[in-house]
């Protein structure tokens, strides 16, 4: 019985703290959002009302705006600038690319602006291992 | 010896015992360096770039090693060659002024367009390759202490 309240506990302190990595991101799932989807989009001259915002090393997606590297303050600075006089239910493409999110310095702090001014539709490009692997090497279209 | 791991998966991966593909590229002060050039040196091939946050972490780490085997590296039995995938200059030089990193750099700034990137299949960073004297790959990915135990036990092996 002790070995089963024990086990219990352990259970339980794994899910608090699952929950807790959960809590952490700033972004919901459903905000992430497919490599495809963007490409698609791009292609078929739909982004046009979309605004995509590097935030790693090389603004290289079409079409893409150049902030800088999130982690740098002052690149959060330069966001909150651009999207000074934007609607709040505009959408707006995250990306970075420079590694898996859980090594990635760049996307929370730019997220977390996002959110705090307010922006009802911020996504965050789904590169689940890098920028070459999840979008160059997958022929998706670059900046000419 | 330490075993070797390999994470790419692309065809054209490089494998331990084959003979690693030259690499000419530009040092930051724009001079052709050839990893050829440290022919009968143990070589560490260290493949970064300012913009990837756990290749930068590293560095105090190469630093740390390269201080360590400092007699090697004078006796002409040991170096480290930066390859960066940067693809701005200032940012690359940045960083290495930052670390005060002494051992050679070279890049084409051609981001993941790097032609040493693709002759070696790189699919992320970090990356790194310890070649003999000959070029030949002894160890693909090596990092933290199993790294500087290779560096240490191959040194004292090949004396």
């Amino acid at each position: 019985m002790r070995n089963y309240i024990a086990l219990a506990g352990a259970l339980l302190i794994f899910a608090g703290s699952l929950a807790a990595q959960q809590k952490q991101e700033p972004w919901k799932a459903d905000q992430l959002m497919a490599p495809k989807a963007l490409a698609e989009k791009i292609t078929k001259n739909q982004a046009g009302n979309t605004f995509i915002l590097c935030v790693g090393p090389d603004a290289l997606i079409k079409g893409s705006v150049d902030i800088g590297p999130g982690k740098d303050a002052e690149s959060v600075s330069k966001l909150r600038t651009y999207l000074n006089k934007t609607p709040k239910d505009k959408e707006i493409v995250v990306y970075c690319g420079c590694c898996p999110f859980d090594r990635c310095p760049n996307v929370r702090p730019v997220f977390q602006a996002l959110n705090e001014m307010g922006f009802k539709n911020a996504r965050l490009l789904d590169l689940a291992k890098n920028i070459k692997v999840d979008w160059l090497d997958k022929g998706y279209p670059i900046q000419e | 010896m330490a075993s070797a791991v390999v994470v790419n998966a692309q065809e054209n991966a490089l494998k331990v015992g084959d003979l690693a593909p030259e690499i000419d590229l530009l040092t930051p002060a724009g001079q052709s360096f050839t990893l050829s050039s440290l022919k009968g040196k143990l070589v560490l091939v260290d493949f970064w770039a300012s913009w990837c946050a756990p290749c930068v972490e590293e560095q105090p780490e190469l630093k740390a090693l390269y201080d360590k085997y400092r007699e090697a590296v004078g006796g002409g039995k040991f170096e480290i060659l930066g390859v960066s995938l940067d693809r701005k200059k200032e940012n690359w030089a940045q960083c290495i002024e930052k670390f005060q990193i002494t051992w050679p750099q070279a890049s084409d700034l051609k981001f993941w367009n790097s032609k040493a990137a693709k002759a070696y299949g790189i699919e992320e960073l970090p990356f790194n390759v310890i070649v003999d004297g000959v070029r030949r790959v002894l160890a693909i990915n090596l990092h933290g202490k199993e790294l500087s135990d290779f560096i240490g036990r191959y040194l004292k092996e090949n004396k």
